[in-house]
């Protein structure tokens, strides 16, 4: 090749280029920052363990959780359902449920929102579903009892989540006392 | 009854990383003493430049620290290990600062003698030309000729067959060759590397 040249000569350059990069010192190292780095990436692998450990303990809770929820869910949807096959079909029957008595007959509070629930829209649709709530899941008092249960009505909207309570009037005091 | 450590001057470069890898500070220390200068030389060969080539150095050693219990000492010396991690990090880095080449050129020694710095020119030009070449040919250079690896250590530092890794020193020899005496008749490095594209390795090495 023309103008190329001779290769002993370019082994000869690369051997000086080789000796100069031998007089190369990299800057001193800073034992303080290196034994900091090391401890703190020695302490992130130390956690990242861990984490692999409580990984199959997490997934076994997450799986439990689930099957919660979605047991939950689907009562509420099929409550839901129920209403609204009631509710939407005008010439149908309204299936009655034997023991089961008019709200309008025992019921005499206004819906209370609940808190944390998306709250009200006049727009939207929603179910009325009755319950019995257990005592025991509100705040004792002195003086009330914990035993039994009360009757309420729950203001469930189309997405299945509970926006407002009221409470059997029969019943009124004893939750006002309950939750004071 | 437990055999006692030899002392970590004593130790192996495999030895070194062993203890790294379980966790002993020291050993973590001592390698980065007695190999830092190794990885920063190579990536101030292939970047010509001594601010990356420093921070080339320290993200290497820091992926020793994570890495440290992968070194498979059958696959090649734990220097030639570092030279992989190395140019993984000179790789990366060139490509996200797209910094090849065109920081001023930074002089290697400190100046002395005439005759010094004669030498010392003659070094800087070619070491321009070295960071004028494709990087494939220049990483093939810059290990075999001025980190004087063996081939099959340079080979499994590229991760590619011996034969690339002569076939590319061979060109990027014929290339630098090229580009000096192109370079006594006026012609720039660059210009070199432009005609000689053609030349450049269809297969890429991971």
């Amino acid at each position: 090749m023309k103008g190329l040249m001779d290769e002993r000569e370019l082994s000869v350059e690369l051997a000086e280029l080789r000796s100069a990069l031998r007089e190369l010192r990299a800057p001193p190292a800073d034992e303080a920052l290196l034994r900091a780095a090391f401890r703190a990436r020695r302490q992130r692998l130390v956690v990242a363990a861990g984490q692999r450990v409580d990984r199959g303990v997490r997934r076994r809770y997450f799986a439990a959780a689930a099957a919660v929820t979605a047991v939950v869910v689907a009562a509420v949807i099929g409550l839901i359902g129920l209403g609204r096959g009631a509710v939407q079909r005008p010439g149908a029957e309204v299936p009655v449920v034997a023991g089961a008595a008019a709200p309008e007959a025992t019921v005499a509070t206004a819906f209370q929102p609940l808190m944390y629930s998306p709250g009200f829209s006049p727009s939207a649709a929603y179910s009325v579903v009755r319950v019995r709530i257990p005592l025991s899941s509100f705040a004792v008092v002195q003086g009330t009892t914990v035993d039994g249960t009360i009757e309420a009505d729950l203001l469930v909207g189309e997405d299945g989540i509970a926006r407002g309570i009221r409470f059997n009037k029969a019943d009124t005091l004893l939750v006002s006392a309950a939750s004071e | 009854m437990t055999e006692a450590n030899p002392p970590i001057e004593d130790r192996t470069d495999a030895e070194l990383l062993a203890a790294i890898a379980a966790g002993t500070e020291q050993a973590f220390i001592d390698l980065y003493a007695r190999r830092q200068t190794d990885v920063y030389r190579f990536a101030f060969a292939m970047a010509k430049s001594r601010s990356f080539a420093q921070d080339v150095t320290q993200e290497v050693f820091l992926n020793v620290l994570e890495n440290a219990a992968r070194f498979d000492a059958a696959k090649g010396s734990v220097r030639a290990w570092l030279f992989g991690c190395a140019r993984h990090v000179v790789l990366d880095r060139l490509r996200l600062e797209r910094r090849w080449t065109d920081e001023a050129a930074e002089e290697i020694g400190e100046h002395g003698s005439e005759e010094h710095v004669l030498l010392q020119q003659r070094a800087v030009r070619l070491h321009a030309a070295v960071a004028q070449l494709p990087v494939e040919y220049r990483e093939a250079v810059v290990l075999c000729e001025l980190q004087e690896l063996s081939y099959a250590e340079t080979a499994a530092v590229l991760a590619c067959p011996i034969g690339t890794v002569r076939s590319r020193l061979h060109r990027g020899r014929a290339l630098l060759a090229a580009m000096l005496a192109e370079g006594d008749e006026g012609a720039t490095p660059a210009a070199v590397v432009g005609e000689a594209a053609a030349l450049r390795p269809r297969e890429v090495c991971s």
